[in-house]
């Protein structure tokens, strides 16, 4: 039986496995899109840093490719929040309108001791990340209000529709309380009842659970009462870790494929004081009022493990959640 | 004994890339000599030859391979390095096949371009 054919003959709570997969994806993507229009910006900013030889097509190449990347991240957290689609729509389109006018609008006050090109390009970086500006006139700060809108969309109804669908158990591993969901088996296969942490091949979720005490779980369906609930979506090289039920949003996204330039760590939480508990060192972290988004790039295989490993010990000790 | 200065041609229809290049490029002596459209940049060539030519490859009127086939065609020994922009890199490719020394890809740093010439005059002066 063909892809299709096996998505039309899966059940309500088979198809909410496909969606909650596909939700996953999209947010990888969204991450995706986000990373890239940070190596914009240090590309960017490497280049007007003085020893680079570059030209107008250069920097024009350079705005252009940070509005189309921004509209791929804005296009993504519209799927994964419809609601908020609107509103970060037309803040798009005022940035893309501030970018045409710095393509197309005179280059002001470049003396003789500044070029053009350079200056153009200085007016660019301001443009993408001015700490003085107004909010939502630059490109770092429409990503901020991205990244906490999508996160945001995942408290209140959506925490309740995931919560909703692992209740049933079929997706709980039988050596650990996790639900686990193989991202691109499980959507398009009857969920197995029995799964195990240990028969799932994803290196980041190994790394994770590397020093977390595993045991047999009681045949409940449901999270063992009193425990908090954590659902892992993998892939071989992708961790989405997410804590479900009432109490603080937490969420881990990891990538770990061995290949330096493209592996990172990704982490955002509601709950005030979390992060500087259970990150390791070297995370860059941005607060606000909603929450705090923590990340690191580039990151070696080695870094990325014992960074995982760290982070498992703390996030699977109950104390950590106790009172929630 | 002292070398004698190379003799540098650059062009690049982008203003910017002749007026950094040329006082990156003087640092060390050599004689530097900026053209913003290859008909000119030619004309001067038949004059009097460079050594090694600097040059875009998108430029209008004449492009950089046109140029790099009348430059060989005037003066087998000259070195020409292209300059290419991310969506030429194929074709820099190309005009390596047909006898240019090497290419190098905007934006990029004087100190790579240098270290190219370097290569280019160890060839030209064995």
């Amino acid at each position: 039986m063909g892809i299709l054919g096996k998505l039309k003959k899966l059940g309500h709570g088979e198809t909410g496995v496909r969606d909650f997969s596909v939700q996953t994806l999209r947010f990888w993507k969204f991450l995706e899109n986000a990373r890239a229009l940070m190596e914009l910006a240090a590309d960017g900013r490497e280049k007007v840093a003085g020893e680079y030889i570059f030209d107008r097509h250069y920097v024009v190449s350079l705005i252009d490719s940070v509005v189309d990347r921004l509209g791929m991240m804005v296009y993504d957290a519209g799927v994964l929040v419809p609601e908020k689609g609107a509103s970060l729509y037309a803040a798009h389109d005022r940035l893309k309108q501030a970018a045409r006018h710095l393509i197309t609008g005179p280059v002001e006050s470049a003396g003789d001791a500044e070029d053009p090109e350079y200056k153009l390009l200085a007016d660019a970086l301001q443009w993408f990340d001015d700490p003085a500006a107004p909010p939502e006139k630059t490109v770092t700060a429409l990503m901020k209000k991205a990244f906490l809108d999508v996160m945001q969309g995942r408290v209140g109804a959506g925490a309740a529709k995931m919560t909703s669908l692992f209740d049933s158990g079929n997706l709980r591993a039988t050596d650990m309380d996790i639900y686990l969901v193989d991202l691109w088996r499980d959507p398009l296969t009857l969920p197995v009842r029995k799964r195990s942490v240990a028969g799932f091949n994803s290196i980041p979720l190994r790394h994770l659970l590397m020093d977390v005490r595993r045991e047999k779980t009681a045949d409940t369906g449901g999270a063992a009462p009193g425990k908090t609930a954590w659902v892992a979506a993998v892939d071989e090289y992708h961790l989405s870790l997410n804590r479900l039920g009432p109490g603080p949003c937490f969420r881990l996204e990891a990538l770990a494929s061995g290949y330096e330039p493209s592996d990172f760590i990704f982490v955002y939480t509601d709950r005030p004081g979390l992060l500087e508990t259970l990150l390791p060192r070297g995370l860059h972290v941005e607060a606000a009022a909603q929450g705090r988004i923590a990340w690191s790039l580039d990151m070696s295989a080695s870094a990325i493990e014992k960074s995982l490993a760290a982070m498992g010990r703390e996030i699977f000790d109950e104390g950590l959640w106790a009172g929630e | 004994m002292s070398q004698q200065p190379l003799r540098i041609m650059v062009i690049d229809d982008e203003n910017i890339v002749g007026k950094r290049l040329k006082p990156a490029l003087e640092k060390t002596g050599d004689v530097v000599e900026t053209f913003e459209d290859g008909e000119t940049a030619l004309a001067r060539f038949a004059k009097q030859p460079f050594d090694i030519v600097v040059t875009d490859i998108r430029m209008e009127k004449i492009d950089g391979l046109e140029i790099l086939e009348q430059i060989l065609a005037m003066s087998r020994q000259t070195k020409v390095i292209l300059i290419t922009g991310y969506a030429t890199v194929e074709i820099a490719r190309e005009a390596l096949s047909k006898g240019a020394f090497d290419f190098i890809a905007k934006p990029f740093k004087p100190a790579d371009l240098r270290a190219i010439i370097e290569r280019a005059a160890r060839e030209l002066r064995p």
